[in-house]
């Protein structure tokens, strides 16, 4: 069965690059701008995985994690937080927050797809 | 649009960043003028971080390195580690024009980036960020980084980039990587033994064990044994805890890398250990020291980790404890992952009994659906304006059809024309909902002009404000794509000629500081566009001086003070004694105005001095329709734009008066206004039009003064689809455009405040060569 992808980003580049790279891997892609919009969708679509950004307007990437971990039927869902090499604090905080893993960007699409081959059944 | 999907993605990150560009500067100004506050900050840093992620993708590395020493110091401002001063948010406005100007180098539509002025800025914000510019100017990414972790303690950090791989040149002391990368690198080994504990946290971010040995199966043959003798009974398992330890040993030539990037995402969630299989290398042993987090949890059993690498280096052939599975090596990579022990799952599934308290943003959000941004898609202009000409067409057939119906005798409560009615009233919704679409708001011009007041205020060394309003409105498509070199040309006049440096100003009893306002408005179906200065106003002895100097005008004109005023817009008038950086740039105010007139807008001007002056542009909403009154004179049909249509009456001869014997004014509401004869100022008729059978048309022009066009007859009101004159013909005074008539025939346009200007012309003012 195709597996739904929710990705959360505040950037319409990035969305449309994940939707380019996963759509092109055989995956369903849903797509929300905040992490408050995320959980809306996330309730609505139930996605499998879900890929997030960090820095996001309304709510942030760690609220929105620590939102889908508090409802219980998400609280296995896999979630991939978009961060930057550099960015070992915030892994670290997304880690807390309920983080499955993270892709590193800038990305290319064989590397996300890796990565969300790697946290989805 | 291109067929490459990633050449388009990089379309968009480019609309992406003019809008990331707009908010830029709306939110530093903001922050200026103290109407910002910590999510100001927040939605700063976000624009210029998304610009820096999207152009990392693209590899636009100079891009790249700017935004990220303007995010480094957006980052200290938003921790609050450093206070948001004046010099602060005006040296973030100047980074924000040279972040547009890369990223316009970037998308090739610029000129190359002034490598000195960026440069320049960076170290500023280097100063800005440390106290001081960063030493290792060629490597500032690293620099502003660990300017970043000042505040978390190292060794996490660095433990949890995991892959050495990815970073080998980094140094991780406690964990002897560096003697592992040596050995394996000289070494080719027959496989790894991997023992692994996950903790609690592992099963609560969501990873899978099952997933962790289905990579491994991919990197080469496995075989897994379980450890399930932690596993309490099941009336005493807490199905959140965790209690199994896997030992996998996986063979072939594998780089330790490989394995160690398959728990790349759980490395400091287990205990973990990797062990060349059949060398003599000593263990080595990568398990982390129990998280905070974990230690809330006495409840877990202490395993003796040295036991368990004690058990692991024992040969393979010994049994195990529990070997519940031993896959074969799966390497196809569809085959199904070697099953975890049937407990592993429980372990792994949300705890039903005590399910956390959800969050209160989980909560709140049912209430709050209608805050999700409005649903857009992105159309070609081209399919829109094609919509658009066929919806004109449509408009048109349509009164052609009513005045066929009309013509045929049927009665007006008859079926047929009853059902027109509702026909055109739909035809009129399909054109406003189009035309809805190709509005848009006016910010796009107006968020380029802050930067544009800079700059200038820069040049000519004065202090400048600019303040702006109904940026929202919205207006068409065209008409503000056309806005931007009309408005930009005359906020630099504004300021340039407007305002007086700093010390005239105190000395004249005004702030030092000069404000231009610059505001768009809806007016009787027309946008209005203000550009108002508070400076000197205009020097009108002066203006005179030089348009008689020029031969513009007569040097014995009799003019009002408005008509001194527009003599600026005559062309080849230009104010400026000298040639400044600023405004010679060779384009006078009567290219702004032809250009505004080519919309189909009208420019005027008025002036206090000593107080300031306002320029006003009166421009069409749409480019498309009309709405209009038909009219004849002298057996042409005409149509007046029904926005400057006041009321119309039928003339009184009592009521005309000639001033000075020839000039006709009509009495209406007790004043005179002048009254001009269309038929005549047009050239279709040479004698004047008779009063008796004539319907006169109060008209107001864009100036706010009143004037009567005498006309044959009012035909009716009509809306009207404009095709350009200009286009197919060519300019014709006192006409602004063409449309086609339900019979088929073409109508003029008139152009009311051209036309009043030219009757005035025709009648008395024969001296004043002023153009219209």
């Amino acid at each position: 069965m195709t597996k739904t992808i929710l990705t959360v980003d505040d950037s319409r580049t990035m969305r449309d690059m994940l939707m380019l790279a996963l759509k092109d891997a055989g995956y369903r892609v849903v797509q929300a701008e905040d992490g408050v919009h995320g959980l809306e969708v996330l309730r609505a679509e139930n996605p499998d995985i879900v890929i997030t950004d960090i820095n996001m307007p309304r709510m942030d990437g760690f609220g929105f994690i620590e939102g889908m971990r508090a409802d219980p039927n998400h609280k296995a869902t896999p979630v991939l937080v978009l961060t930057t090499e550099s960015d070992a604090a915030k892994k670290q905080r997304a880690r807390e927050a309920g983080a499955t893993g993270w892709i590193v960007k800038p990305f290319d699409p064989a590397k996300l797809v890796d990565a969300v081959r790697r946290v989805a059944a | 649009m291109s067929d490459d999907p990633f050449e388009t993605i990089k379309v968009t990150f480019f609309q992406e960043c003019s809008e990331l560009l707009g908010d830029l500067e709306a939110n530093l100004l903001a922050l200026e003028t103290g109407d910002g506050d910590i999510e100001t900050i927040n939605a700063v840093f976000r624009a210029v971080h998304s610009v820096k992620g999207g152009a990392g993708a693209f590899g636009l590395e100079d891009l790249v390195r700017f935004a990220h020493v303007f995010e480094t110091l957006m980052d200290e401002l938003r921790s609050g580690r450093k206070d948001c001063d004046d010099v602060t948010i005006k040296t973030l406005l100047r980074a924000s024009d040279v972040l547009a100007d890369h990223i316009a180098a970037a998308q090739g539509t610029g000129a190359p980036v002034d490598a000195a002025r960026s440069a320049g800025l960076v170290a500023e914000l280097e100063v800005l960020t440390h106290g001081q510019a960063a030493s290792v100017a060629p490597a500032p990414v690293v620099a502003a980084d660990e300017d970043d972790f000042g505040f978390t303690p190292l060794t996490l950090d660095l433990a949890d980039f995991g892959a050495p791989a990815g970073l080998p040149s980094l140094d991780l002391p406690p964990l002897g990587l560096p003697s592992l990368e040596t050995a394996s690198a000289a070494v080719a080994t027959a496989g790894w033994r991997i023992v692994f504990r996950p903790h609690p946290r592992l099963y609560a971010s969501a990873n899978d064990v099952s997933l962790l040995l289905r990579e491994l199966a991919r990197l080469g043959p496995t075989s897994v044994e379980l450890d399930d003798s932690g596993l309490p009974s099941l009336d005493a398992l807490d199905a959140e805890d965790a209690h199994l330890i896997w030992t996998i040993e996986l063979s072939g030539d594998v780089a330790e890398a490989a394995v160690r990037d398959v728990f790349d995402f759980v490395e400091m969630d287990c205990d973990l250990s990797i062990t060349a299989l059949g060398g003599a290398q000593p263990a080595v042993e990568a398990s982390l020291p129990p998280l905070p987090v974990l230690d809330a949890r006495p409840a877990e059993p202490e395993i003796d980790i040295a036991a368990l690498l004690a058990k692991a280096a024992a040969p393979v052939e010994a049994p195990a404890p529990a070997p519940v599975v031993a896959a074969p090596a799966p390497v196809a990579p569809a085959a199904p992952p070697p099953a975890p022990a049937p407990v592993a799952p429980v372990a792994a599934a949300p705890k039903p009994v005590a399910p956390a308290a959800p969050a209160p943003t989980l909560a709140a959000t049912p209430s709050a659906p209608a805050a999700v941004a409005p649903v857009t898609i992105r159309v070609d202009l081209d399919r829109v304006d094609r919509l658009i000409n066929v919806v004109g067409e449509l408009v048109i057939q349509q009164a052609m059809l009513a005045q066929r119906v009309m013509e045929s005798g049927l009665a007006r409560s008859s079926d047929i024309a009853l059902g027109l009615e509702d026909l055109e009233l739909l035809t009129r919704d399909i054109q406003d909902s189009v035309m809805a679409i190709r509005a848009q708001p006016v910010k796009s011009v107006f968020q380029r002009m802050p930067r544009l007041v800079r700059e200038v205020a820069d040049m000519t060394g004065k202090r400048v404000r600019l303040v702006t309003s109904g940026e929202d409105t919205e207006v068409d498509k065209t008409v503000v794509e056309r806005l931007a070199e009309p408005i930009t040309h005359m906020l630099r006049n504004a300021i340039d000629h407007g305002l007086e440096n700093a010390e005239e100003r105190e000395a004249a009893g005004k702030p030092a500081e000069g404000t231009v306002r610059l505001a768009a408005l809806h007016r009787s179906g027309r946008i209005v566009i203000e550009i108002a200065d508070d400076g000197k106003g205009i020097n009108r002895p002066r203006v005179r001086g030089i348009a008689v100097a020029r031969g513009l005008i007569a040097e014995d004109a009799v003019l009002t003070d408005d008509e001194v005023d527009n003599l600026i817009f005559l062309p080849g008038f230009s104010t400026a004694e000298t040639v400044t950086d600023v405004s010679g740039r060779g384009v006078g105010m009567d290219v702004v105005k032809r250009s505004i007139q080519a919309l189909g807008g009208r420019i005027s001007i008025s002036s206090v001095p000593g107080k300031g002056s306002t320029f006003t542009l009166s421009l069409p909403l749409t480019l498309a329709v009309l709405d209009g009154m038909v009219v004849s004179a002298a057996d042409q049909t005409l149509v007046a734009p029904l926005s400057a249509i006041v009321e119309s009456l039928t003339p009184r001869v009592e009521d005309i008066h000639y001033v000075g014997g020839h000039d006709a004014v009509i009495r209406f509401r007790e004043e005179f206004v002048p009254l001009v004869d269309v038929g005549r100022v047009m050239g279709f008729r040479d004698d004047a039009t008779p009063l008796a059978g004539g319907v006169v048309m109060i008209v107001e022009t864009e100036a706010g003064s009143r004037a009567a066009l005498l006309v044959d007859a009012i035909n009716g009101q009509r809306q009207v689809v404009i095709k350009s004159l200009e286009t197919h013909y060519r300019h014709v005074d006192g006409v602004s455009a063409a449309t086609i008539l339900g019979d088929g025939s073409v109508a003029l346009i008139l152009d009311i405040d051209a036309l009043v200007i030219a009757g005035r012309r025709k009648s008395n003012r024969p001296e004043l060569k002023m153009a219209s």
